[in-house]
């Protein structure tokens, strides 16, 4: 497949800090250096190879010329996409996201079934007055597993007093995902009908859960005069202040896993860790990869739906092996993505993986 | 090689509840999302793989609502030449209907073809009729659940039928007929937004499906709707294992996997 | 008095199960059945049938759709006419009985699963099961209908005192389509997508060197062996049996998972297969909420009794 590019590809000196941070370099093959230069020529590039990429951003927050070689990436995808030229998972996530606006195709009427299983009530945002919108995330909607972090988020802002709203069904897919696998046109349609909800329903700030979310609503948008934030922010805020008391201790040594849409996409370090540190009896250790240098956890970037050619040991049982040669008996991550690909691996090693949001419910009084 | 490819819009129910309401004369599907018939995804997909291969062109015919000009779009963005659309704004149930107004709207079109392609079935009535009474109004050959073409000749194709247990057969055919396409025969590709919004562009003609309904009356009437007996977790086999893998096999044979 | 027609449910040589359907059928809407049948040797109990008529063609050509409205014609020309004719939900039985109506451009209704006699009306399944559409016939002359398989079995319970066997020459057969055999089990490439049946093993099958076993169960079972990620990660099976978000999508006949605990990554790839049996020592497992049946046991211990039962057989 040839290529044309847009994005600042001719600035590049071929310096490598992109290669170098890559998570995905060495042990696959792909090396976005190298992708960068071909691109500067017109040159051939395998199209598996740009199937490896988890879009962690590593590479572009590295780049010293903001190349934003990520973003090449994603506009070589884009052409693969536009002549159909996509793996069947990859084609099935992208019209399950067209259908039903989740990649899963699961009902969209079903999106908020997770709110039964809170015990509280909730409302739709049209129902509220702060106009505080909770966005779920489509993973949460969806898995099982996930349910429980709205539904403890709920809980929390509900016996705190703090009032928010939800969609419901009229929720969409925010299409973070979408737009890095190179489905621009599906991107924009997912982008357009969430900001005409926020609109309608006159929508103040958006609280998300994930990171994902977050990430493209804050810098894909264009919503200035919107406060997008996640939830751990709100959380650390809410604990510092006293509005929710921390009760009972958690005796346990812990990892935190910085996901990369929270941490080097989006600079949020301290929160999820100052609300671990304010837990009595929590040991908190670090990954000896963390913050900037957070290893990915390799969810992200479509690879949620898609196997790469290669098989390799993946990060996350890389992270669930240094987490337990650290002796780590919970990894707490604040992502879905991170939550699910972890947890996979570290099931065979018997440590748990929770969502911050589960052990804050355990030991609030 | 000019192939006439049917194809249906129809509400995407696999993951939904379908509430039925008044009493049961009704199944209310407004709610739910539409989309493309599956089968006929791979029909059109099919069609389009074979014009590539030995030249001709594709035409779209979609018998439905005006909505359904959302079908025809998507065809002409995998590749179809062009789309028509036989409106008919209430929805036909009967499949012998629906075969009779495309049988008429083929003769009195005077629409030249060396085949016709449909899914083997709809998702939402799931009757599987239309291709196989089509055929034999036009009096044409018919094969359905292709699962494979081998062979395209001038008068003839030879194409894989699938059959039950895992087995497929190789039947020959006279050109012109209707196949109806099996899904699995091949992988359709993926139309992106902008290639459908590109696709908007090719004129699509509209066409009173109601000039095509001349005496032709349905003999099926639509009763009411239930709902199968309701389904809680799974029917457990027996505790002992002996009996359990005996009513399995039991089971595999019913299914028609194993015989 | 009126009949039923049941076109046979043959191949290759053999006289299927599924007929028992169309003659319970038949017995619960008390009409008589007729059987069309082709030339040779099944085993079947003709005392089912109140006329029996042997068509003197082979199997292929009676299979052939493009020759079923001729036959039809030429017994009515000797029998009268029927009240229904009837085919299981088979694929030749929907092939011909489409084929057929158009034909006669009489009425269709197929895969019924349930009437009600009195009402004289027939369930058939919309929407995957989803609802019921209860249809009924208006026409004055004879209509065509296919059977589901398994729904009428039951009441294939009744014998006549007489069977007439009649033979009957085929009618001028149809050139237009010829039968040119069957498809050798090709050796191709293993696509868990186009498979009828999948043996989907999961974390549960435990060690490397269980998989071998599988394999064989598979084989005599003449399925397809998929799995979920762990074991295709631990690359005890190759990457394309993966099953779900990430790997394949597959919507089988029957889905037999496994030692599978039913992730939701995992139940998205299959749980549009129409039957899902899960074999599972939890019986906490997820997976048993999406199955049709399940085992609660140990995977192990099922496939090696499987596998003596396969054997014995
Ligand atoms: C990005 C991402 C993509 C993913 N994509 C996929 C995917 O495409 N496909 C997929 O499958 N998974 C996928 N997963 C993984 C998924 O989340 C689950 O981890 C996985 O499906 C679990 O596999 P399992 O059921 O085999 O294992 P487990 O969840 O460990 O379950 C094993 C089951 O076996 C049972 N068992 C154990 N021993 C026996 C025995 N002797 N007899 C009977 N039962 C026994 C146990 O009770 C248990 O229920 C993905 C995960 C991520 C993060």
């Amino acid at each position: 497949m040839e290529f044309t590019n847009t994005t600042k590809v001719f600035t590049c000196i071929q310096c490598g800090k992109c290669t170098g941070g890559c998570p995905e370099s060495g042990r696959t093959p792909l090396n976005v250096r190298l992708i960068v230069r071909k691109n500067q020529f017109g040159a051939q590039v395998k199209n598996s190879h740009l199937w490896y990429c988890t879009s962690c951003g590593t590479c572009t927050v590295r780049c010293p010329r903001d190349v934003k070689p990520s973003e090449v990436i994603f506009d070589m995808r884009s052409t693969l996409v536009e002549s159909g030229d996509i793996s069947t998972s990859i084609q099935k996530a992208l019209e399950n996201t067209f259908l039903q606006k989740n990649p899963w195709g699961r009902a969209r009427s079903k999106r908020a079934e997770w709110a039964e299983k809170s015990g509280v009530a909730i409302k739709h945002i049209s129902d509220t007055l702060e106009k505080r919108l909770l966005l779920s995330c489509c993973v949460h909607a969806y898995d099982p597993r996930c349910h429980v972090i709205p539904v403890n988020i709920s809980k929390l802002l509900t016996y705190s007093g703090i009032e928010f709203g939800i969609l419901g069904e009229e929720e969409c897919c925010c299409g973070n995902e979408i737009r890095r696998i190179g489905e621009k046109g599906l991107f924009e349609e997912l982008r357009e009908e969430n900001i005409s909800n926020f609109n309608r329903y006159d929508v103040r700030e958006i609280l998300t859960l994930s990171p994902h979310c977050m990430n493209t609503l804050k810098k894909e948008y264009n919503l200035p005069k919107l406060k997008v934030y996640h939830y751990t922010q709100l959380l650390w805020d809410m604990i510092r202040e006293g509005v929710v008391k921390i009760g009972k201790d958690y005796k346990k040594r812990v990892a935190y896993h910085d996901p990369c849409f929270l941490g080097k996409q989006n600079g949020i370090f301290e929160e999820p860790r100052y609300i671990l540190k304010s837990i009595e009896g929590l040991e908190l250790l670090e990954f000896s990869r963390s913050r900037e240098n957070s290893l990915c956890c390799e969810g992200g970037g479509g690879r949620m739906f898609y196997e790469v050619e290669v098989q390799y040991e993946r990060n996350a049982k890389i992270r669930v092996e240094e987490a337990y040669e650290l002796g780590v008996q919970t990894i707490v991550v604040s992502c879905p993505f991170c939550l699910m690909t972890l947890e996979e691996q570290a099931v065979e090693k018997g440590i748990e993986v929770k969502d911050i949001s589960e052990i804050l419910v355990e030991v609030l009084e | 090689m000019n192939i006439v490819v049917f194809t249906k819009r129809v509400a995407a129910a696999q993951e939904e509840e379908l509430k039925i309401v008044r009493d049961g004369e009704d199944l209310d599907i407004s709610k739910l999302p539409f989309k493309v018939n599956d089968w006929d995804n791979y029909a059109v997909e099919e069609a389009v793989k074979t014009v590539e291969k030995f030249g001709g062109q594709v035409t779209a015919i979609s018998l439905g609502d005006k909505e359904s000009d959302e079908v025809l779009r998507r065809s002409i963005a995998m590749g179809a030449k062009e789309g028509l659309l036989i409106r008919k704004d209430d929805p036909i149930f009967d499949p012998a209907v629906r075969a009779n107004v495309a049988f008429n709207f083929i003769k009195k079109h005077n629409i030249v073809f060396d085949a016709i392609f449909t899914g083997v079935q709809a998702e939402d009535d799931q009757f599987g009729v239309f291709g196989g009474y089509l055929a034999a109004l036009l009096k044409i050959p018919f094969a359905s659940m292709v699962i494979g073409i081998d062979e395209w000749k001038t008068d003839h194709v030879v194409v894989k039928r699938e059959l039950e247990g895992g087995m497929s057969e190789r039947v020959r055919i006279g050109i012109p007929c209707v196949l109806s396409i099996q899904t699995g025969i091949n992988e359709p590709r993926y139309v992106s937004i902008m290639g459908i919004r590109k696709a908007s562009q090719v004129e699509r003609k509209v066409f009173d499906g109601s000039e095509y309904m001349e005496n032709i009356r349905s003999s099926i009437e639509l009763l009411r709707w239930s709902y199968p007996p309701k389904k809680e977790g799974a029917k457990l086999l027996s505790a002992d294992i002996d009996s359990a893998c005996r009513e399995l096999l039991e089971i595999l044979k019913e299914k028609g996997v194993y015989q | 008095m009126s009949y039923g027609l049941i076109v046979a449910d043959v191949r290759k040589g053999t006289f299927d199960e599924r007929n028992l359907d169309l003659i319970g059928f038949c017995n619960i809407l008390e009409v008589d059945a007729y059987i069309l049948l082709p030339k040779g040797d099944y085993d079947v109990d003709l005392s089912y049938f109140k006329r029996v008529i042997r068509l003197n063609m082979e199997e292929a050509d009676f299979l052939n759709p493009l020759n079923i409205g001729a036959i039809v014609e030429k017994t009515i020309e000797k029998f009268g006419r029927p009240s229904i004719i009837i085919f299981s939900s088979s694929s030749s039985g929907m092939e011909m009985a489409s084929y057929l109506a158009g034909y006669f451009n009489v009425p269709i209704i197929t895969d019924i699963n349930g009437l009600s006699k009195e009402e004289k009306v027939f369930f058939k399944s919309c929407y995957s099961e989803k609802v019921y559409a209860h249809l009924r016939l208006k026409n004055e002359g004879f209509s065509v209908l296919t059977i589901r398989s398994g729904s009428f079995k039951q009441h294939a319970n009744k014998k006549c005192e007489v069977t007439e066997t009649e033979e009957m020459d085929p009618p001028t057969l149809s050139e237009k389509r010829s039968f040119l055999g069957y498809v050798e089990e090709e050796k191709q490439e293993i696509d868990i997508t186009k498979a009828n049946f999948l043996i989907s093993i999961g974390r549960g099958v435990g060690k490397k060197e269980e998989i071998a076993g599988y394999e064989e169960l598979a084989t005599l079972l003449k399925a397809t062996l998929s799995a979920s990620r762990p074991v295709i990660d631990k690359q005890w099976l190759p990457k394309e049996r993966q099953v779900g978000t990430s790997g394949k999508t597959v919507k089988p006949k029957v889905y037999l998972a496994m030692g599978i605990s039913g992730a939701f990554q995992h139940i998205a790839g299959m749980k549009d297969s129409e039957c899902i049996i899960a074999v599972n020592k939890d019986p906490e497992a997820p997976i048993f909420q999406y199955a049709h049946y399940g085992i609660i046991g140990d995977m192990h211990k099922v496939r090696d009794k499987l596998k003596e039962l396969l054997k014995g057989l």
